[in-house]
Order: C-alpha cells, then structure tokens, then sequence
C-alpha cells in the first residue's frame, strides 16, 4: 500500500506536465496568434513527424551524434579531471586554458569550425564535444580534489601505486561527483546537438525545427519542441537510474546510522 | 642529541642511545618543518630520536599541535621528514608498505565497498586468492564483533563500528607494525570505553608491535607498555615511561590499581608542570 506522501511524489511529474500543456492551451485559445498553436494541434502533429521516414532518419542521426559527442567527451574529461584534481601541475597547465574557453558559447565557435571542417558530422560532433567536456571535466576535478588524502595512504600502505590510486581510489571516490557533471553534460549535449543544427543546417532534429519555422508550419514547430524536450526527460530519467545504482552506497539507506559500537 | 629543556629536568633521560636488538622501528633525529598558510616556517618536530622494539605497544602522548601524528606520518612513510630518518627493521622509510598499517581517526574507509569489500581488499592486493582472503576477511570481521554486517556500506554504520571495520582492514594484510593515529579520538566517551578494551583483547593474542597516538592519558596508561610524553612548539620528547602494570589488563581491576592510579596522576602532573605545553585534554 503505498501512503499518501508516496503517492503524490509518484504521480506529480504527471501532474506538472498536464498543467503546463493545460496552461499552454489556455494561453494560446486566449491569444489567436497563428504563430502560436494550441497544445493539442502541436500534439497532433507528433505522429506525422515520427510516421515520416524522412524525419525518423535525421532524428536518428542528431542522436547519433550526440551519443558520440557525449561519449568521447566523457572517456577524454573524467581521466583529465581526476589528474587535474591529484596533480598540482596538470591543473596549473590546464586551468587558464579551460578557464578561457568557458565563457565562450560553443555554437559561437561553430562558425569557425565550420570553415576548417566543413558543415557535416565532423563539426556538429566535435561541438557537443566541447560543450559536454567542461561540466565533466570540472566535476571530476572537484571530486578528485575532495578524495580523502587519508584514503589514499590507506591504499598505499596496502601497496597500492599512484596509477591504481588514481584507478581504484580515486575514480571510485570521486563517482557521485563526476556522474553529477556527466548529467549536466547531458542536458548541454542535447542543447548545443539542436544549437549546431540550428547553424549548420543539413540534417538533424534542429533542422526539421528550423525548415518549419522557415516555412511557417507551426504546429511542427512546437511538435519538435515537444519530441526533444521529451528526448531530454527520458534520457535524463536513463541516466538518473544508472547514476543511483552506480552511487548507491553514497546515499544513505536508513534514516539514521545503526546504534551500536 | 639536543637537551630537552624542562624545569623538572630530573626525568628528563637520553632515549636516543639505547637501541636493543628487538627494536623494529628507529627514529633518528627527525626533524619536521612546515610552511604555514602566511608562509612561515613552522618546526612541527625537532629533533625527534627513538626505538620501538618488537611486539611493544607503544603509545605517543601529548596536547594537540604537538607533531605526535606527523610522527607517526613519518614511520608510516606518507610524510617524508624534513632532516633526520626513520627506519623499519634496519631499512630506511622511503613510503608507505604493507608492513605498516594504519588506522586512521577518519576511518578512511573505501565507502564504495561493504564491510567485507573494505577487509578483503588489502589480502586482495597482497595476491591472496579471493576465497581465501574472504575466508579470512570474515574471521576478522567477527573477531572485532561485526558478524552479520558484512554487506553493509560504511555510510551506513556508526562511528564505533566503522573504527572496528578499519581495523579489522588493516589486520587483514598482516602489517607487522600498526600505526594508530587517534584512532577513538572522533568516538563518544562508551563507545571508546568499548573499544580500547576489544582493542586489548585483540592485541594481547598476537602482540604485533603498535605505535598509538592519543591525547588521553588515561587511554595512553591503559594500553601502553611506554609511553612517549611530547610537548610542543617544536614537538619535542620530554620523557618514556614505562609503564610496568601486568597483562592481561583488565578495566574494572586497572583502575582500582594504585599503581595505575599513579601513573596516570604523575604523567597529568608532569604535564601541568610544564610552562607553555599546557596538559593535554
């Protein structure tokens, strides 16, 4: 049976999502702007979008090259994060260079690449690199630096090197931490995957976006704002259960510690 | 070697000079300084000489900012002196080994692993095959009294018992000096009642030579054959006493023994004598 506190926490994410599509209808019948759809029409337009092949194949493609943005920013961050974070020297030669490029947007840059690498793959990907890599990176470093020095000359004293230290203390210790960056890193992967198709536009979920828009198609408009907002909860919601069960034993599992010497 | 000033200088005796051939660990003349936040030097130890011998237990007194756990960095090889070197059965400490094992006042558990992930993986390291060293890791586990908490995360035990994990860690690759460092300082008065005695009953079975740090004298008195006074700003070695009280020690019969009673009067005094040093709390 589950109480009534349970039931509640269950059932509001439902709940925010009703309201803000009942808000949005609302708002909109109010309104009567042509550039501004109801809630139903742009739902409507949702299984023309996945029906069409076409469109399948380049949502597809943005996913792509998010994963592979994403995935190799993470294999690259986390190892420069954690020597950053054990390293005095390597956080020196690194922390002016990452401190200049994290102000700059990364689709301002995009223009750039463009020129050097063209407008396809390459370029989309290597910009979902870069916004991905900062958050990681910098959480890694945190969490590495926060590592107990204690633990670590527990390690050592069992024979432990620096380079297993770094492997099987540190990495480990520093999970919560480097797996919070990887979910803010996700969300930015989604973000600069729509921002670089918004640019470079050829293929992609932004560029259905953004042809709509062009061609005032409205409804598909916020139809692809809903499918990639969607994209972006269940991706999240994915990356949120793996996170919990990697991190479990960080996260207390009674409400208070055991009584007992 | 430096005189070590004092007022009462009648207790004051030379610990450099002796060096009997038990001993395992050799501190000669260490020397430790810091550079402090504002960029000063701070001489944490001065001239720090002394022998352990095989299977003593050995406890460091003194009042907080005295060096006695930097002293104890120093033998474990995490900390590197400054001047001056420290030995381990006639080999110079260059790091830290498996034949020193410490115990930290922060446990400094792996609290990625269970209880029983935290004891095996020191045997784990070692080469000892899995079985085995999970064999042992549980004979461990239920000699400091933790027998059915082997699944259970650091996160979720309390102070005592993440004390007792940590030792039952350390025991678990064999170091043949254990480094205590405080190690009940962060527990409530019961519980670190409870532990000084299974801390007792465990040592007293296989005598493997211990170095423990403390600020309690009664705690120092109860556990030790010596006791190292220090006193700080540098860290200095005012006296060793011996502490010549028989074994096995039990609580209820020690502290109803004058002799007990004395030593622990004396040492309070010695340190309430002293001008600057202030007795340890």
């Amino acid at each position: 049976m589950m109480s009534a506190a349970a039931l509640t926490r269950r059932a509001a994410p439902a709940l925010a999502c009703i309201g803000l599509l009942a808000t949005w209808q609302v708002a909109s019948l109010a309104l009567k702007n042509d550039s501004f759809p109801t809630a139903i029409e742009a739902i409507r337009a949702i299984p023309d979008i996945l029906g069409d092949k076409e469109s399948l194949i380049n949502i597809l493609a943005s996913l792509r090259r998010m994963a592979i943005g994403f995935g190799i920013a993470v294999l690259v961050s986390i190892p420069l994060g954690l020597l950053m974070g054990r390293s005095r020297a390597v956080a020196a030669f690194f922390n002016p260079l990452l401190m200049v490029i994290y102000p700059v947007p990364k689709a301002a840059l995009m223009p750039i690449i463009m020129l050097w690498l063209g407008v396809g793959d390459i370029t989309k990907t290597l910009v979902i690199f870069l916004g991905v890599s900062l958050p990681v990176i910098y959480h890694s470093f945190e969490g590495a630096k926060a590592v107990e020095e204690k633990m670590l000359w527990s390690g050592a004293a069992m024979g432990l090197s620096a380079a297993q230290r770094l492997v099987r203390i540190v990495l480990p210790a520093a999970l919560p931490e480097i797996l919070t960056g990887c979910r803010t890193g996700l969300v930015l992967a989604l973000i600069t995957m729509i921002t670089s198709e918004m640019i470079a536009r050829q293929s992609g979920a932004g560029n259905i976006l953004f042809n709509a828009l062009d061609m005032g198609q409205y409804d598909t408009v916020f139809a692809m704002i809903i499918i990639v907002g969607a994209m972006g909860i269940c991706l999240d919601a994915i990356f949120e259960r793996i996170r919990a069960r990697l991190v479990r034993w960080s996260e207390p599992q009674f409400d208070m510690p055991l009584s007992f010497s | 070697m430096k005189v070590v000033p004092s007022r009462s200088s009648e207790w004051v005796r030379p610990v450099a000079s002796q060096k009997p051939a038990s001993a395992i660990i050799e501190i000669d003349r260490v020397s430790q300084v810091f550079q402090t936040s504002t960029r000063k030097d701070h001489l944490a130890l001065s001239d720090i000489s002394l022998t352990i011998e095989e299977g003593a237990f050995v406890s460091i007194l003194g009042p907080s900012g005295c060096g006695k756990s930097t002293l104890l960095y120093i033998v474990g090889g995490f900390v590197s002196p400054t001047s001056g070197a420290a030995k381990i059965k006639g080999q110079a400490i260059t790091g830290p080994g498996p034949d020193r094992g410490p115990v930290f006042q922060e446990f400094a558990l792996f609290p990625w692993k269970t209880v029983l992930g935290n004891v095996m993986y020191g045997p784990r390291q070692q080469g000892v095959r899995a079985t085995e060293a999970e064999a042992q890791s549980r004979g461990l586990i239920e000699m400091v009294g933790l027998k059915g908490y082997e699944n259970f995360y650091p996160k979720e035990l309390s102070g005592g018992m993440k004390q007792r994990v940590a030792l039952a860690r350390t025991l678990a690759y064999h170091p043949e000096v254990l480094l205590m460092d405080e190690p009940f300082g962060a527990l409530d008065a019961h519980t670190r009642t409870r532990l000084q005695n299974d801390l007792l009953n465990i040592w007293e079975r296989d005598r493997k030579t211990v170095l423990f740090v403390t600020h309690s004298v009664d705690e120092a008195v109860f556990l030790s054959d010596k006791v190292v006074m220090m006193s700080k700003s540098p860290g200095r070695i005012r006296q060793v006493i011996d502490i010549d009280l028989p074994r096995p020690r039990r609580r209820n019969e020690l502290l109803l023994d004058p002799r007990y009673q004395k030593y622990v009067v004396d040492i309070e005094r010695m340190f309430d004598e002293s001008d600057e040093t202030g007795s340890p709390s």
